[in-house]
């Protein structure tokens, strides 16, 4: 029997109200945001750049740039590793393919030689036989280098690009050595080409402690000509959550505020530095969230390592001024300011201070977005200005419209008022199930994701015709009104199902390999396949159940 | 009246198809054959998506746009080939620009963007290497931020570390020849806006580099591949053998016209039109399923009635609902056409194609392929029979 337990009716009523509960904000107006709860009010579906206008970029990371620059400064440090130890070579090469070639004068040196070679990097593997010995890095340690290259390149891009952070760029890594960066609302792109392989500027200054002293936290009144103000990370973000306007002044100051300037206007809390740069990013090779040894009690600290270059004034830098201050300022501000421990020689050093586990890795990124890691190139491109956009959310709109009401049309033409409004209602609910499955997702809806909402409605409604005409059918074999609808409702069930199964399979493949605006089309798609699976099975047969429960025909108009 | 319930099809129709399959199939085939002599001879229009190349959607500043002095303009820029559409209303066309080679033309375009747009005293050659390497020179001393900014004037994004640290006047830039001919697009596309700009607005661009449109290629073949095989599979689990084979048979008939479609209209066959052969592929087994299902159930009910007869009745049978889950699907698609806009335009007429063929398809060649492939309803039969007497 065409019959519903009264709690899975119930089930469906409130499953269907809170489908429309989510996807509701979509359809009222901007101008009631203020009176919704913010959680609620942001439940919108997200347009795609092709819909809302903006810039779309695939870069790619030039991943073996990086290896053989990384393979090259090994090979720096090996070779004077091995000279400090006194192993003889006749050559230390890196070569194109990510491995450095170490060749020995003596074969007897070469336990000697590999043990050295692993204090340069403990993730270092050796190979090779006689005076030979070849180095690289192991697969999962290249693996985990790829990513962090990645991860690395996406964070300096985030804040390349989202400078105000009111942009909302979508950064998102796509395989293994490529980014996507989604921009809204920009059009014209040179000004985000420049941004993009920007590196970010991380310089080491000496705290000029007699000044610090001398004003005891607060501002200096006056400062000697070697010495800057630069606001603090901390200082800055302080500010941005007391003071967001503030905030954003300073971000839109044209010409750009001086650091020294930032503080004397905001008052945020600042250190004053020697301008002298004692290090530069650039030198900069490595940084990574790590422990300290357990007998030191294990805290989480960051360990960094310089290039030869940078090594060497690091190590001159830190010999002259123990118990002293060093500032680490990225981009104007002041990451941290450790106390110098012990002279720091050899070109590796660590930072000790109160941090989470989490705040290294933070730290570390920092510091290590000072040595941007790959080049990115653009392998792919699109923008879509806004009018262009609007003019294709008109289109699909008045498609999607017009389309629904053919479809609706074409229903109460077929199977009149009663059958066809059931149909029409059970293919709104499938709509309004996919746009709450959207919000709710977080899916964008781009142009093809609208044509794919017009194609769920077309098929949506297929589900019923194959009930329908089933139940013709059985009338026509001179069942009863009940049992018709009953049999035509169970018997049409299985080719629903497969016939929704099959192009869903489609839909999910579509998914898989497609990208971009693709993606958008096989969502929708995919979405109203799945919801059509509950309308067609749960929705049109509670709404034909309790039809028949509260009429009991014995004629049907169909 | 509308508002009484209508028959589309009249409810008792006993109309001979499987006695017309010969036909059906003759012509299946020869547009089949023509559908992939095209591709092979006259080759599919393909978009940027896989061929690489720059789009870029104009508008005319005023009036209507020009086509025929926009082509000699853009011909005349010396990109390689370059075609031209109208794109949706009077005012707006579509240029198309070849994907571009990485090669001395490029830099030269360069140059030219880079002293029209930055000033005369800049230059931008070949480098030393003859590689992919690209020398700048400036009329001033540059710095390695200097320089990073400069470059990305004419589209090049480079680390600042790859550039001289200190004040020079001279950049020498490594590149491998794949890395310049991506950044060559970005010239390309400059070029053209420095050509058009004075007359015309572009409302959008979009540029696929010669690597990311053989991947898209590649993986749009195995999308294909993959979702036929996939809904065939399905159909052999949730039927028989031969109705998996059937059902491919008519898919890949689908598929193959469709893309005949493309070659006859000569419609751009970008991603979205992927993405509509997928569909196709799904939708027009949906009517195959109604008409399997059917074709299972008269198996078991009428067990003396042989296979063309027993086809011919499921199809009559099922005939109303074939017709009319098409003509809900076509209505909307119909909509995508005329409404939809010139982007999604190829994507509506194949999928409207699609429907009707789909629908064809799954009376005529899904159901021959099974008189085809010797479906015994007798042996299926016993099959069942034996089942069912193991279980009792």
């Amino acid at each position: 029997m065409l019959n519903l337990p009264r709690w899975q009716t119930i089930a469906i009523i409130i499953f269907t109200a809170l489908a429309g509960f989510f996807a509701l904000p979509n359809i009222l107006p901007e101008s009631v945001d203020d009176l919704l709860p913010k959680w609620y009010a942001q439940n919108r579906i997200n347009l795609g750049l092709d819909l809302r206008g903006g810039a779309h970029f695939l870069l790619e990371a030039d991943l073996r740039g990086v290896l053989n620059e990384r393979m090259t400064n090994m090979a720096d440090s090996v070779r004077s590793e091995l000279r400090k130890k006194q192993v003889a070579f006749k050559e230390v090469v890196a070569e194109p393919n990510g491995h450095v070639t170490v060749e020995l004068r003596d074969e007897a040196q070469r336990a000697t030689a590999i043990e050295t070679i692993r204090t340069v990097d403990p993730s270092l593997v050796t190979a090779g036989a006689g005076p030979t010995i070849d180095v690289s890095f192991s697969p999962q340690e290249l693996t985990r280098k790829r990513k962090e290259v990645i991860d690395q390149s996406i964070e300096i891009l985030r804040r390349r690009v989202d400078e105000t952070g009111t942009i909302e760029p979508t950064i998102v890594r796509e395989g293994d050595d490529r980014i996507l960066l989604q921009v809204p609302g920009i059009k014209d792109t040179t000004d985000l080409k420049r941004k993009i392989n920007q590196t970010a500027k991380l310089t080491f200054h000496l705290v000029n402690e007699d000044v610090a002293a001398a004003s005891g936290g607060g501002l200096p009144a006056v400062l000697p000509p070697t010495t800057f103000l630069v606001p603090t990370r901390e200082g800055m973000q302080a500010l941005r959550a007391s003071n967001p306007k503030a905030f954003d002044e300073i971000q839109s100051a044209n010409p750009r505020l001086t650091p020294e300037q930032i503080c004397r206007r905001y008052h945020p809390p600042c250190l004053p530095v020697f301008k002298r740069v004692v290090v530069g990013g650039e030198d900069l090779d490595d940084a990574k969230a790590t422990f300290e040894n357990q007998s030191n009690g294990g805290r989480p600290i960051i360990s960094f390592t310089f290039n030869a270059a940078g090594g060497r004034s690091f190590c001159a830098a830190t010999r002259q001024n123990i118990g002293k201050r060093l500032a680490i300022q990225l981009d104007n501000e002041i990451i941290s300011a450790p106390v110098v421990q012990s002279a720091i020689c050899g070109g590796s050093g660590i930072i000790t201070g109160v941090f989470t586990p989490q705040q290294t890795q933070e730290q570390a990124l920092l510091l290590r977005s000072g040595a941007l890691p790959a080049t990115l190139t653009i392998i792919q491109e699109s923008t879509v200005g806004a009018d262009l956009g609007a003019d294709a959310i008109h289109a699909g709109t008045v498609a999607a419209l017009v389309g629904t009401g053919l479809v609706m049309f074409f229903m109460f033409g077929t199977y009149g008022p009663l059958f066809g409004g059931f149909a029409n209602l059970a293919m709104g609910v499938n709509l309004l199930l996919v746009l709450a499955g959207m919000s709710v997702l977080g899916a964008s809806l781009t142009l093809p994701g609208i044509a794919g909402l017009v194609l769920t409605v077309g098929m949506s409604v297929d589900s019923n015709v194959l009930i329908y005409e089933r139940v013709r059918e059985e009338r026509a074999n001179g069942r009863s009104a009940l049992g018709a609808l009953t049999a035509g409702y169970e018997r049409a069930l299985t080719a629903v199902i497969d016939s929704n199964f099959t192009a869903l399979i489609a839909g999910v493949l579509l998914f898989g390999f497609g990208s971009g605006p693709i993606r958008g089309f096989a969502t929708s798609l995919s979405l109203g396949l799945l919801t059509h699976l509950f309308t067609a099975t749960v929705f049109t047969r509670m709404l034909l159940a309790t039809w028949m429960r509260w009429r009991r025909p014995t004629e049907l108009t169909l | 009246m509308l508002w009484k319930p209508h028959h589309i099809v009249p409810a008792h129709t006993k109309f001979d198809f499987m006695g017309k399959r010969v036909w059906a199939l003759g012509l299946s085939t020869l547009i089949n054959i023509l559908s992939l002599v095209g591709v092979f001879t006259l080759g599919l229009n393909f978009g940027i998506d896989f061929e690489g190349g720059i789009a870029i959607q104009v508008r005319a500043k005023e009036g209507a746009i020009q086509l025929e002095e926009l082509r000699t303009t853009t011909a005349a820029l010396g990109l390689g080939e370059v075609s031209l559409q109208s794109f949706g209303d009077k005012s707006s066309a579509l240029i198309r620009v070849q994907r571009q080679e990485g090669n001395a033309e490029c830099v030269a375009h360069a140059d030219t963007v880079m002293k029209r747009r930055v000033g005369n005293g800049w230059s931008v050659k070949p480098g030393p290497e003859g590689k992919g390497d690209v020398v700048f020179t400036s009329p001033s001393q540059l710095d390695s931020i200097g320089w990073r900014d400069a470059v990305s004037r004419v589209g090049l994004t480079v680390l600042e570390r790859e550039l001289p640290r200190g004040n020079t006047n001279t950049a020498k830039i490594d590149m491998t020849p794949e890395q310049r001919a991506e950044w060559c697009q970005q010239v390309a596309i400059k070029v053209v806006d420095d050509a058009i700009s004075n007359k015309y607005d572009i409302r959008g661009t979009e540029s696929v580099g010669p690597k990311i449109g053989a991947e898209l290629m590649h993986s749009g073949i195995i999308a294909v591949l993959a979702t036929l095989g996939a809904i065939a599979i399905y159909m052999w689990f949730r039927f028989e053998w031969q109705f998996g084979v059937g059902a491919l048979i008519s898919m890949l008939h689908d598929v193959i016209s469709t893309i005949g479609i493309f070659v006859l209209f000569r419609l751009d066959f970008s991603l979205t039109a992927l993405a509509a052969v997928l569909t196709i592929a799904g939708y027009s087994i949906n009517d195959t399923v109604v008409v399997f299902d059917r074709v299972r159930e008269n198996m078991r009910r009428y067990k003396k009635l042989g296979l063309v007869d027993l086809l011919n009745l499921s199809i009559n049978e099922t005939l109303s609902r074939t017709v009319m889950t098409s003509i809900t699907v076509f209505v909307a698609v119909a909509a995508l056409v005329i409404f939809g806009g010139p982007v999604l335009y190829s994507f509506s007429i194949a999928m409207l194609w699609g429907v009707i063929v789909g629908t064809y398809s799954s009376i005529w060649i899904a159901c021959a392929g099974l008189v085809y492939l010797k479906l015994r309803p007798e042996q299926l039969r016993r099959d069942e029979e034996g089942a069912a007497k193991a279980k009792a």
